[in-house]
């Protein structure tokens, strides 16, 4: 068995709101292989961002263990974060949004031209370097945040809803996108989504999380991931199937049936 | 094309309200009869007569305590503007002292200046700065405050220190509501200035109106008000076209 690239154990995370203690993280467990891909998958409010908060280094009161490649979470690791509005900053080019994070660093001048062309000349972006996130489609938006996330080379990808507001055909090009890349460079990818057909195209483990307080309810070994003529084929749809059956169970559940 | 378009059309309304303005003044003139009011023609011909004597003079060392003033509330404005609005814990703790002085006109407080300074430059720039201080520190404050968690949260991710969070997300983010709140400021900033101006001083365009005023001097008044009102003009230009090369990322 491979050593886990990232592991969880009896995460606990709450937050104080006037007052009020309210606890979004309660016994979390997670763990996941270097090189393999993870989806995170739930209702709204269950805890999938406060989770990327303390991966990210964002967040550092919580309670219980979380280790990345052996150490705890630090902003500007190994670690990248994309959000769920791609954060990209209006007022800058997407150039400068792709080397801001290479400034950050500290690298030459020399080294950030190169890398940031590389990566832009990679993800189909350089003829629109100019431009400003605001001139940008959707789709283009969300690859000028996956190449912001890359260029620093990172090992692990976090990636929050990534696809969720663009439409269906960008949305799965955009998937078969980050498969080609996942295939490329071996990273360890983790994914929220609400969508099930997406956890099963791109999760080799399925993580079903549950409000009240969050928690994972499921975790669902899918090693057909990562296949791009997976779609629609028998036995995605029958993952597909059980997974749905999961996330209702979890529900009748909640409403008392 | 379109844009050369655009362009002509905005020069042609440009012009367009000139005329009008000048055509309500020549009526307002002819109206009025007063040697307070003349024809816009004289007026010009006195304004270029006046820029050769005393005037320019008085016109410099007003810009210079408006510009310094405006200089001075910004640099200090800003920074803590932006401080305050991302940090809610030094906010808690400040917003008090805001909400008691913010109120206050800070405009009576010009005698005390002009015992404790003196006559001189340094109360009226302090009397100025502090009045635009307090605009400017309110609304960048407040841009701060709402500026998208978003923005913040994935530059920390990157690893950022707090400098690299005001420099790349803060400064530049805040900036379109700074550049409007010093547009405002200015209008704030003139008026006051004339009113320092016209007390216990000897230089500035302020006295130069009120000198000619109490000379009875009225071409040579009209002029100093035509030049205040240009140097008005042309600073809100000045800010204008800075807030375009600025913050050229909102207007696409
Ligand atoms: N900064 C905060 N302060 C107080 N409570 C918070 C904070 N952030 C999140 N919460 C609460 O913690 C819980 C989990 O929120 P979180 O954002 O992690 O949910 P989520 O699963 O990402 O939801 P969504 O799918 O809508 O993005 C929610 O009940 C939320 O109200
Ligand atoms: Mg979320």
């Amino acid at each position: 068995m491979s050593v886990d690239y990232l592991s969880i154990a009896s995460l606990h995370v709450e937050y104080l709101q006037r007052g009020k203690t309210i606890t979004a993280l309660d016994s979390v467990d997670l763990s996941l292989s270097q090189g393999k891909t993870g989806v995170i998958i739930g209702p709204s409010g269950c805890g999938k961002s406060t989770l990327f908060n303390v991966l990210a280094g964002l967040n550092d009161r919580y309670a219980g263990q979380v280790l990345i490649n052996g150490q705890a979470p630090r902003g500007g690791g190994e670690t990248a974060l994309i959000l769920q509005e791609y954060g990209l900053f209006p007022w800058k080019t997407v150039w400068d949004n792709v080397i801001l994070g290479l400034q950050l660093r500290k690298k030459t001048p020399r080294e950030i031209q190169s890398q940031a062309t590389m990566i832009l000349d990679k993800l189909g972006l350089l003829p629109l370097a100019k431009r400003y996130p605001a001139q940008l489609s959707g789709g283009q938006r969300q690859r000028v945040a996956i190449a912001r996330a890359l260029v620093l080379e990172p090992k692990l990808l976090l990636m929050d809803e990534p696809f969720s507001s663009l439409d269906a055909l960008t949305r799965e090009e955009i998937q078969d996108f980050l498969l080609e890349i996942w295939q490329e460079t071996g990273l360890t990818i983790l994914l929220i989504t609400h969508n099930i057909e997406e956890a099963v195209f791109l999760g080799h483990r399925i993580f079903v999380m549950s409000p009240g307080p969050g928690h994972i309810e499921q975790i669902v070994e899918n090693e057909m991931a990562g296949d791009y003529e997976l779609r629609g084929k028998i036995p995605f749809l029958e993952m597909c199937n059980l997974l749905r059956s999961y996330l209702h169970r979890r529900k009748k559940y909640a409403a008392g049936v | 094309m379109q844009q050369a378009f655009k362009k002509a059309e905005k020069a042609l309304a440009f012009l367009a309200s000139v005329a009008i303005l000048l055509l309500l003044w020549w009526l307002l003139s002819l109206g009025l009869k007063s040697p307070a009011v003349p024809l816009p023609l004289d007026a010009g011909q006195s304004l270029l007569q006046s820029l050769r004597g005393e005037l320019l003079l008085h016109l410099g060392v007003s810009l210079y305590r408006v510009l310094l003033s405006l200089l001075l509330a910004t640099l200090l404005a800003v920074p803590l503007g932006i401080l305050l609005g991302k940090d809610p814990v030094i906010d808690n703790k400040v917003a008090p002292l805001l909400y008691l002085t913010y109120p206050i006109p800070k405009v009576v407080f010009m005698p005390i200046f002009l015992i404790v300074l003196g006559i001189g430059d340094s109360s009226k720039i302090l009397l100025i700065t502090l009045i635009t201080f307090y605009q400017i520190l309110v609304t960048t404050r407040d841009a701060a405050k709402n500026m998208k968690k978003e923005y913040v949260s994935s530059m920390k991710s990157l690893g950022a220190s707090s400098w690299d969070l005001y420099r790349h997300v803060y400064l530049p983010g805040c900036l379109p509501a700074i550049l409007t709140s010093l547009r405002l400021g200015l209008g704030t900033a003139l008026a006051v200035l004339f009113l320092a101006e016209t007390y216990a001083t000897q230089t500035g365009i302020g006295f130069f109106i009120m000198d000619c005023l109490s000379r009875m001097n009225y071409e040579e008044m009209f002029a100093g008000i035509i030049a205040m009102g240009l140097m008005g003009f042309f600073l809100y230009v000045l800010l204008d076209q800075a807030e375009k090369f600025l913050c050229s990322w909102i207007h696409l």
